[in-house]
């Protein structure tokens, strides 16, 4: 009997999610510009084309350090968040507000912060007396993915500082006034009781930012569009890039297959671990 | 008899039932979906609502949906919803996209509609390459729209200020070297900007340089590469060191897109700037105090082998999944007729592809910014007209970023484009 009311959400997802990726598949294995049989050419020519490893290092370099980023910065925001400060409800929500602004808009308005010429970021250090001359924030191959992993710390930071707040306000204060009544140190506190306490909420926040960081297209595509060079192009502007602009279906179906099974070798012990606790 | 009559009373009948359905289909609306990135843009939005209420005017039967779209996803939204079977009935596109699109079955043909319209009698007003231009397989599949040459767009009250005539603009790419040196007070002002993002325009700019100095981007055939040559790496490095060496160009120019460079001329920022019909009135919207119209001028490109510019050319394309291909080829013949082109170019100074509006119009013959850039259409060139043609840019602005951000020398950039476009163009299409 309860096949019968699991199967309309079984159906539903399979045209949703399976249809297109099976369809993804076949187009990858599809030959570029027809033919008649289906073959892994494409993905012989992906491995081979050093733009695309270049992309797929600078993925996992974005990712890394957007996820490292944003959980440090948001547990510490989140820690801070949980003392008894002034006004803590209004600082939460100006914490959350960056991850309310859509990444296209947060790309454009952080695009014309760090224009050399006119923008305001580089006028707000100069009068903090941090640098002397205008810096070229995102034309500069040194500094232009290290500039969008910096805007993208802003943007996301606040999801973890979310999910992590929610799980320090889960662990019961008497934790923590035993063990200072036994003498434990600030550090003690928070390796023993805080970091154990939010492990749970830590893999869930970890999960869900690693697949969102690979996934992240707007605001790279508004603020460099790969650019200078392929310095900043990741594997999803890449995929749009040959899809949409050069109409290599096939060669692009076989990008996204890889970057999913990057994604699913990645996201996939994650979710073990949580269905495992549970 | 009796059956005599009957009959006659069933053809009676038919005959009311069909009037009827005739005078009911006479009555229904068909609503047209129209689609151009003009529509975002200010003042030309307006221009094509007041254009296209004219024509609802003149075909009551015909009401006429208005799509915008941004220039820069214009082929990714008419890409997914052709191939997904619906999308506008009529869109905008400038030419180079038009390979890609024919290529794939994204453009309907034509010819059917413009045989029945006199065919080459029809199409003689039209200059010969930009109907060319519109031909996939020898069939039409798209009408040609504005049509303009690229040239240089300067302030001349920033020529005055430097000490330079703005009545001789420089002829040659040396003497535009010397006056951008003398036009250049940073951090106040630089003498021009280029754009070096990857952006569609940029090879509208970029071209003239590489063409005039007799390099060009693929040998004759279009099957390999030509930026081997001594005249295309002499062009590449005298573009790269205007920002690198002379430092004439502003900081930013490797992502500037072609508003950021427009912003910069609104803004006094910068001198001059590579244009056409629609840089004085965007620029003039950006920032009216600067008083464009009156302010800016146009002249030639310089040049130095050839005189040569690019060409700008813009197209009208209809949905293969239209379901009213008659009406929408009304919708184009109204938007690509006479009096169209010259209220184009009267509120929003594109000049025409119609010879019989770009050469004979006294509006366009009597204004400074369309005089030159009629002047320079004989001069004209086209990029290649290949579906790989935005691989290949992507791989040659790749490079250009490259050489401006000093991660390679002009040299070892321009080598690795003409590897990377050498391996697009052998790759089985």
């Amino acid at each position: 009997m309860w096949t019968f009311f699991v199967l309309p959400g079984t159906i539903l997802l399979v045209l949703v999610l399976g249809f297109p990726a099976f369809q993804s598949i076949l187009y990858s294995i599809y030959p570029e510009g027809g033919g008649s049989s289906y073959n892994l050419n494409n993905y012989s020519i992906l491995f081979s084309d050093s733009v695309f490893r270049q992309v797929f290092g600078n993925t996992v370099l974005f990712v890394i350090l957007s996820v490292a980023s944003h959980l440090l910065l948001g547990l510490g925001v989140a820690l801070v968040l949980n003392m008894e400060i002034f006004a803590k409800p209004l600082f939460r929500l100006i914490a959350l507000l960056p991850w309310v602004v859509p990444d296209v808009v947060v790309g454009i308005i952080w695009r014309w912060m760090f224009d050399p010429v006119y923008g305001s970021f580089n006028d707000l250090l100069i009068k903090a007396g941090l640098i002397s001359t205008h810096i070229q924030w995102l034309s500069n191959p040194k500094l232009a993915l290290a500039s969008v992993i910096f805007v993208n710390l802003w943007r996301g930071f606040p999801f973890v500082m979310l999910i992590l707040l929610a799980g320090l306000q889960s662990i019961s204060t008497v934790l923590y006034e035993a063990a200072a009544i036994d003498g434990a140190s600030r550090w003690q506190l928070f390796s023993r009781i805080t970091l154990p306490g939010l492990k749970k909420m830590l893999v869930v926040a970890l999960a869900l930012d690693i697949v969102w960081e690979v996934r992240r297209f707007g605001l790279i595509q508004t603020m460099t569009q790969g650019g200078p060079g392929n310095i900043t192009e990741v594997l999803s502007t890449y995929i749009y890039k040959q899809y949409f602009q050069f109409f290599r279906f096939e060669y692009a179906s076989a990008v996204a297959v890889v970057m999913t099974a990057a994604l699913l070798m990645v996201s996939l012990p994650y979710i073990w671990m949580i269905s495992q606790e549970e | 008899m009796r059956f005599f009559k009957t009959s006659i009373l069933v053809v009676l009948g038919l005959a009311v039932l069909i009037g009827l359905s005739t005078f009911a289909n006479a009555q229904e609306k068909v609503t047209l979906r129209f689609s151009d990135w003009h529509l975002t843009e200010a003042p030309w939005d307006k221009t094509l609502a007041d254009a296209m209420a004219l024509f609802e005017q003149r075909n009551p039967n015909i009401k006429v949906a208005l799509e915008p779209v941004s220039y820069k996803d214009k082929e990714t939204k008419y890409t997914v919803e052709t191939a997904a079977g619906k999308g506008p009935d009529i869109f905008h596109l400038h030419a180079f996209s038009l390979p890609m699109f024919f290529d794939k079955g994204f453009a309907k043909d034509l010819t059917p509609f413009i045989e029945k319209e006199g065919g080459a009698k029809f199409l003689e007003p039209w200059y010969p390459l930009c109907i060319n231009m519109m031909k996939y397989k020898g069939k039409i599949h798209a009408m040609p729209g504005d049509y303009m040459s690229m040239v240089l767009v300067f302030n001349t009250e920033l020529f005055k200020e430097a000490g330079l005539d703005p009545k001789k603009p420089p002829k040659t790419w040396e003497e535009f070297l010397e006056y951008n040196i003398k036009l250049t007070k940073p951090p106040e002002r630089w003498g021009v900007a280029v754009l070096g993002a990857k952006d569609p325009g940029f090879e509208l700019r970029f071209s003239p340089f590489l063409w005039s100095f007799g390099g060009d981007y693929l040998t004759p055939d279009n099957k390999k590469s030509a930026l081997n040559t001594p005249e295309a790496k002499e062009a590449f490095k005298y573009f790269i060191e205007l920002f690198t060496k002379y430092k004439v160009m502003p900081p930013g120019v490797p992502t500037m897109n072609a508003q950021d460079v427009r912003t910069q001329l609104a803004h006094r920022k910068i001198a001059w700037e590579i244009g056409s019909g629609w840089t004085a009135p965007i620029v003039n919207s950006i920032n009216p105090e600067l008083k464009a119209f009156d302010v800016l001028a146009a002249a030639p490109l310089p040049s130095k082998k050839k005189k040569v510019t690019t060409i700008w050319l813009s197209s009208w394309v209809m949905n293969p999944n239209t379901k009213h291909p008659k009406e929408a080829w009304e919708l184009l013949k109204f938007i690509t007729s006479k009096e169209m082109e010259l209220n184009w170019f009267v509120k929003n100074r594109v000049t025409s592809s119609r010879k019989d509006v770009s050469e004979k119009a006294p509006e366009i013959l009597n204004d400074k910014f369309a005089s030159v850039i009629a002047s320079q259409l004989p001069y004209g060139k086209v990029v290649p007209q290949i579906p790989q043609w935005p691989e290949i840019m992507d791989a040659f602005t790749t490079a250009v970023q490259e050489a401006f951000t000093e991660m390679k020398t002009p040299e070892k950039a321009l080598a690795d484009a003409h590897e990377r476009i050498n391996g697009i163009l052998a790759r089985k299409k």
